[in-house]
């Protein structure tokens, strides 16, 4: 409990001062004769090996891209190509001691960590297990390419060729690739080695790594995770709230023994001094050194250390180093790797940002070069030695290069003919209990204070008389929605919740209220205020094989994790063609009474991204049923609440189940039948809407009111076959109008239903402002009179109305052309 | 072996670079690394270095050549080596050109169909379907939709109204007497629906649009037709001898109209709401009945023609606008209209003028008629002239005037041959 914790005046006020360690910079000075102990020759000729298939990897692809053309082979390669020609030292150095149970996420940048990391994962396992992979791998179509176009016995050799195959043909767009061409070079990996995705977004993948290395802490996995980024994301502050959460202080001091410890990752930054073009040191950035930074998170500093990535014997130092302090969970560590990269920031770069002399120093210093004299210098090998290997690369890399350019061996996803294959990956749509059935999910419920006040509650907003139950006595929607996820807390030993104030305080609306008392702290805790690690350490959480329902406290914080909601969340079970799962529930509760910035409906904003289904239930009913949906699912799920209607009762079914049931997604419900006229709603304008219903019925006017209840999917047809009956329909919302969910909904009632229609579809939503005070809600939210209004104006004007609200389209557009 | 140096290809949305500046000329020799030529695209301007060393031997492009990038810039290699390999490059592959050819070819089909606008009474789909499926005329319904739309109420107010028509007690069979009689009456009249061909939507936009926004009227005056039919008598027995074609009586009207109305300029003009054009030319304009319909070609400069030529003109334009052949640059520019119906025995009608000419003159037949003449009653042929006007432009009196003087010259036709 927090309250454990004492916030002591005397302490705070007490005069003082903060003392710093020194931060190590570069400390590692060996060199390959100085190691020769501790390295066998293959080894070291394995680490110029592997920086060799890097450099010609990227050097295949500079060409390829500048002159379509590699060793007499033309190929065209439209897509990215953000090569790391110069950086190939620190990739090998960190990846060498790596294994399959380490993730790694990378940048757009990340071809050398992918290629070091998966040659280093080859090395390490037996050829039993590359079998294995290989022939489960996308059911063992690209071993089967390999084993078809190889002469050679050796599975090693062979598993070589598969990944380099694999990810090149993955680069290329080709349906032989490692995500079928669906990632491409900036999202490749493979996760039987341990490579999660790279990421396009700068800075994109510390919170998605963070969220990965949450699930190996709080499902007791083992390995550590690495986020990979360069010098440039150190400006993204998503970035920053990620190092800050693996750092809680209470992961050390709150959670239990078992669970306890700072976040086993790395964030290892690769600086080659430059953000694109932005020189980082003496530019765009202020800390002198990225290593800095650890002090200002941490008491420990994040045990932040500059390590020189131009050799490659150093970084395998530090890795080995901090992984033992990450393992013993005084992790996490921020880790500087000093490199360079000799090519631009992609093909069409002139670098006209840094000097030739600049680039030639440091060619001068090519760390592939350096390494392979000290080869020399210490005797491992000769020069005819170190050609050979080159030699060696090329070839394979040209093997590659061949099969993956071949049309006929590497096609591209049949999109023309076949669109099914992409629409059957936009989401997994399975149903999942327990996505980790090798543990038990960890619950006390002995004496729950909150399941026994539910059970003293009417499940219904009307007694066996009818009559109005009291708040208080009712069982509500914060309700229905705990008892649905206490289910899933006891089903699915992953499902973990976190967000503002979740633990203690039991959410700012109570919906968590007991959960306190029957989870450990890994399952239920509160985070840092912090929205885009909120969201994007779900994403991680998941994609590593866990559940998570992260909450948002009020939606209109989603502009804090757009990009983690949008780009990751969204889009990552497709990008990774289905391999990836992500079963996060991301809690978005609408506010209200608390003006501009905290009471906007954007369920809009995230039906318009592919990817997320979408869901606002009204009642308790709907809010128990789709979040048992939600709980069993295994995609991304907008699960859209109104505040002010957290205390609702069922007013509509005739009691909640106390029985777990499921609300299908994508069922509109209708909530009141009618003949005349139908009202479409999303969110507690359904409320609005029955009132409206009600003052119809005085003029003879019978509406039906359907509430969509799901966003993402929907199914039209329930509605149209409302409009076929009635010829009528008002779409309403307390979304602003403009780009509200409901627009797109009228344009594809008034295609399905067109000749049905009396009258155009009409939206009614809040005014294309910003929310005023709560006293004047009344002018901004629909009230049940505007939907009249619209009906009588736009529909079907009703004999004797007046209304009080102007509906008509010389008002749309007047308001139009005011843009409000 | 010479070496082709191709213009880089800087971003893949990158498709050409503009050479601005050559560091070299032909015949130089360089060395790896120094700075060939300057280079720019939209975004960026960089240099390329020469990656071998050599004589400069050809350079393909010159300052402010937009170069397609993997195109040869230039060549590099010892002098007097064959570099004709590197002079027959073209740019742009095969597979381009052919995706190129079919994306137009898609192109040309989709911009065959245009749609009309519809009626502007408005009506809900819900009401035209519910009409239709009822057969009721939508024009008796009382629109009391928004905006006056016809909404569903209406048509359900009309199909009850129709109970009103019938007399009888039971609204169930009168309702379905409604139905029967309606359905009656769609199986006993038998027809049979003519599409409109082009000519005829063109015939109806441009007749309905001149009746619509023209103040028009038709004067009619008849004249001695005697001079007229004794000169073309004439004519006709000495026609081959003189190379002369087989003149009409159209042609010799349309040859005193080309020569009476340059003396009557405001008809022959052209009216707008902002001022008359008149035209120095009588550009004549002679309605022909066609099998697809009435065509109006136009003789152009008829008052600077013989009758001869213009007789031989119209028989061109007519066989043409017969067949169908007419080029649609001879059916418009008319400043004058003649319009035919003498061989049908019409004694007079009232021609429509085509806008925005001011004036049309109809030819009626010849009937015979007496005058005295000395005291005497005298037998002649005489033929009806209706000439119709646009009020807005001339007046009455003009109209009469000209129909006057073209009366007197047609009576007096041999004077005016030779004026």
């Amino acid at each position: 409990m927090t309250k454990s914790i004492f916030v002591d005046p005397n302490e705070m006020r007490k005069k003082g001062e903060i003392k710093f360690e020194n931060i190590k910079v570069n400390e590692y000075q060996k060199k390959v004769k100085d190691v020769t102990d501790e390295f066998s020759k293959d080894d070291f000729k394995r680490i110029y090996r592997d920086m060799w298939y890097i450099r010609e990897f990227e050097t295949m692809l500079n060409l390829i891209k500048t002159t379509n053309s590699y060793e007499g082979m033309e190929y065209n390669n439209p897509g990215p190509a953000h090569l790391a020609i110069g950086q190939e030292a620190a990739y090998v150095g960190q990846a060498y001691d790596l294994t399959i149970d380490d993730f790694s996420f990378g940048s757009h940048r990340a071809h050398g960590e992918v290629l070091a990391k998966g040659l280093s994962a080859i090395e390490k396992l037996s050829d039993e297990e590359l079998i294995k992979i290989m022939e489960e791998f996308d059911e063992g179509k690209i071993y089967k390419i390999i084993k078809e176009n190889t002469d050679t016995d050796d599975v090693k050799e062979i598993a070589r060729d598969f990944y380099l195959y694999g990810f090149l043909a993955e680069i290329f767009a080709k349906e032989t690739g490692f995500s079928k061409g669906l990632g491409g070079s900036m999202h490749a990996y493979f996760l039987p080695f341990g490579l999660y995705p790279n990421n396009a977004i700068v800075g994109g993948s510390a919170p998605i790594a963070t969220g990965a290395a949450l699930f190996k802490r709080a499902n007791k996995k083992k390995g550590i995770v690495i986020s990979n980024c360069g010098d440039g994301a150190i400006g993204c502050g998503p970035v920053y709230e990620s190092m800050n959460f693996a750092s809680m202080d209470q992961l050390r001091g709150l959670w239990e023994e078992g669970y306890n410890g700072g976040l086993p990752i790395i964030y290892n930054v690769f600086n080659n001094s430059y953000g694109m073009g932005g020189q980082t040191k003496g530019e765009t950035m202020a800390y002198d050194m990225v290593a800095r930074l650890g002090a200002g998170v941490t008491p420990n500093q994040m045990h932040a250390e500059r390590v020189d990535g131009y050799n490659p014997l150093a970084v395998i130092d530090a890795y080995r180093r901090k992984r033992k302090i990450v393992e013993d969970g005084e992790g996490p560590v921020l880790l500087e790797v000093i490199t360079y990269r000799f090519t631009g920031h992609s093909p069409s770069d002139a670098s006209t940002y840094r000097t030739k002399e600049e680039v030639a120093a440091w060619e001068a210093q090519d760390s592939i070069i350096d390494f392979g004299n000290q080869m020399i210098e210490a005797g491992i090998c000769d020069e005819k030695d170190l050609k050979d290997i080159e030699l060696k690369v090329r070839e394979d890399i040209k093997k590659a290069v061949k099969l993956s350019i071949d049309p006929e061996i590497s096609p591209r996803m049949d999109l023309d003919n076949h669109p099914e294959l992409m629409e059957n990956i936009m989401f997994s749509d399975e149903k999942i209990v327990n996505r980790d059935e090798s543990r038990t999910p960890e619950i006390n419920l002995e004496d729950n204070p909150r399941v026994n006040a539910i059970s003293r509650k009417v499940r219904s907003a009307y007694d066996k008389d009818g009559k109005a139950v009291s708040k208080n006595k009712t069982f509500q929607i914060r309700d229905g929605l705990f008892e649905a996820i206490l289910e899933g807390y006891k089903n699915d030993s992953t499902l973990i919740a976190y967000g503002e104030e979740c633990r203690d305080w039991g959410g700012a609306f109570a919906v968590y209220r007991g959960l306190t008392e029957a989870l450990p702290y890994h399952r239920l805790f509160n985070s840092p205020i912090s929205e885009a690690a909120i969201a994007g350490t779900a994403v991680g959480y998941a994609m590593a094989g866990g559940r998570v329902i992260a909450e948002l406290m009020y939606a209109d914080f989603i502009g804090r994790c757009g990009d983690e909601v949008f780009n990751q969340m969204a889009k990552w079970h497709a990008m990774s063609a289905g391999v990836l799962k992500i079963p996060v529930i991301l809690r978005l509760p609408v506010g209200n009474k608390y003006g501009a910035q905290h009471s906007q409906d954007w369920s809009g904003l995230c039906t318009h991204i592919p990817g997320l289904k979408v869901v606002y239930p009204n009642t308790p009913y709907d809010a128990k049923g789709l979040m048992n949906s939600a709980l069993r699912g295994t995609d991304p799920v907008i699960f859209v609440e109104s505040q002010k209607m957290y205390d609702k009762g069922e007013e509509f079914e005739a009691e909640v189940p106390e029985g777990y049931y499921e609300v299908e997604f994508g069922e509109p419900s209708i909530k009141r039948k009618g003949t005349d006229v139908t009202i479409l709603t999303i969110g507690p304008t359904l409320y609005t809407a029955i009132e409206a219903a009600d003052k119809l019925s005085e003029y003879g006017i019978s509406a039906e009111v359907i509430d969509a209840r799901s966003l993402v999917p929907f199914n039209y047809e329930v509605v149209i076959e409302s409009v076929k009956k009635t010829g009528k329909i008002i779409l309403a919302s307390d979304a602003v109008t403009r780009g509200s969910h409901l627009q797109d909904m009228a344009s594809n009632i008034t295609r399905l239903a067109f000749d049905y229609l009396d009258g155009p579809p009409v939206v009614v939503g809040a005014k294309n402002w910003i929310t005023p005070a709560h006293e004047l809600d009344h002018t901004f939210f629909p009230q049940p009179e505007w939907i009249v209004d619209a009906f009588h104006e736009n529909i079907m004007p009703i004999p004797g109305y007046s209304p009080s609200h102007n509906f008509t389209d010389t008002e749309l557009i007047r308001e139009s052309k005011l843009g409000v | 072996m010479a070496t082709g140096v191709i213009m880089p290809r800087q971003g893949q949305s990158v498709e050409s670079c503009i050479i601005t500046k050559w560091n070299v000329k032909k015949g130089d020799s360089v060395n790896e690394g120094d700075v060939l030529f300057e280079y720019e695209t939209d975004k960026a301007a960089f240099e390329e270095e020469a990656k071998v060393s050599g004589t400069v031997l050809e350079i393909l492009a010159e300052e402010g050549d937009d170069v397609p990038c993997l195109d040869t810039v230039c060549v590099i290699g010892n002098e007097g080596e064959d570099i004709s390999e590197f002079l027959s490059a073209s740019s742009g592959s095969e597979e381009e050109n052919e995706a190129n050819e079919e994306v137009k070819e898609e192109k040309e089909e989709v911009a065959l169909v245009s749609t009309g606008r519809g009626d502007e009474e408005k009506i809900s789909p819900r009401a035209k379907m519910m009409a239709e499926e009822k057969n009721l005329d939508l024009s008796k319904a009382v629109p009391t939709g928004p905006d006056g739309r016809i909404i569903e109420r209406d048509v359900l107010t009309l199909a009850k109204n129709g109970f009103k028509i019938v007399k009888g007690e039971d609204k169930k069979e009168v309702c379905d007497a409604v139905d029967v009689n309606v359905a009656n009456n769609a199986e006993i009249a038998e027809y049979e629906d003519i599409k409109h061909s082009n000519v005829r939507k063109v015939i109806a936009k441009s007749m309905h649009a001149s009746l619509t926004s023209m103040a028009q009227l038709t004067f009619n005056r008849s004249f001695d037709a005697t001079a007229m039919m004794s000169y073309r008598k004439s004519l006709k027995k000495s026609s081959e001898a003189m190379g002369l074609v087989n003149i009409t009586i159209n042609d010799i009207i349309m040859y005193a109209v080309s020569r009476t109305l340059l003396d009557h300029k405001s008809f022959n003009a052209h009216y707008d709401d902002e001022k008359l054009r008149v035209f120095n030319d009588v550009n004549l304009g002679m309605a022909v009945d066609t099998p697809r319909g009435l065509l109006v070609p136009t003789i152009f400069g008829a008052n600077n023609m013989s009758l001869n030529e213009i007789s031989i003109r119209a028989k061109e334009l007519g066989s043409m606008a017969g067949e169908g052949k007419i080029s649609p640059d001879l059916l418009t520019g008319a400043s004058f209209t003649v319009s035919n119906l003498g061989s049908f025995g019409i004694e007079s009608f009232t021609p429509i003028v085509n806008p925005p000419q001011t004036g049309i003159l109809g030819v009626c037949g010849l009937t015979d008629k007496v005058k005295v003449v000395d005291g005497n009653i005298v037998a002649y042929k005489s033929m009806n002239l209706s000439l119709t006007c646009d009020h807005r432009a001339v007046d009455g009196a003009d109209a009469a005037r000209l129909l006057k003087d073209l009366c007197e010259n047609l009576e007096n036709f041999s004077a005016l041959l030779a004026k």
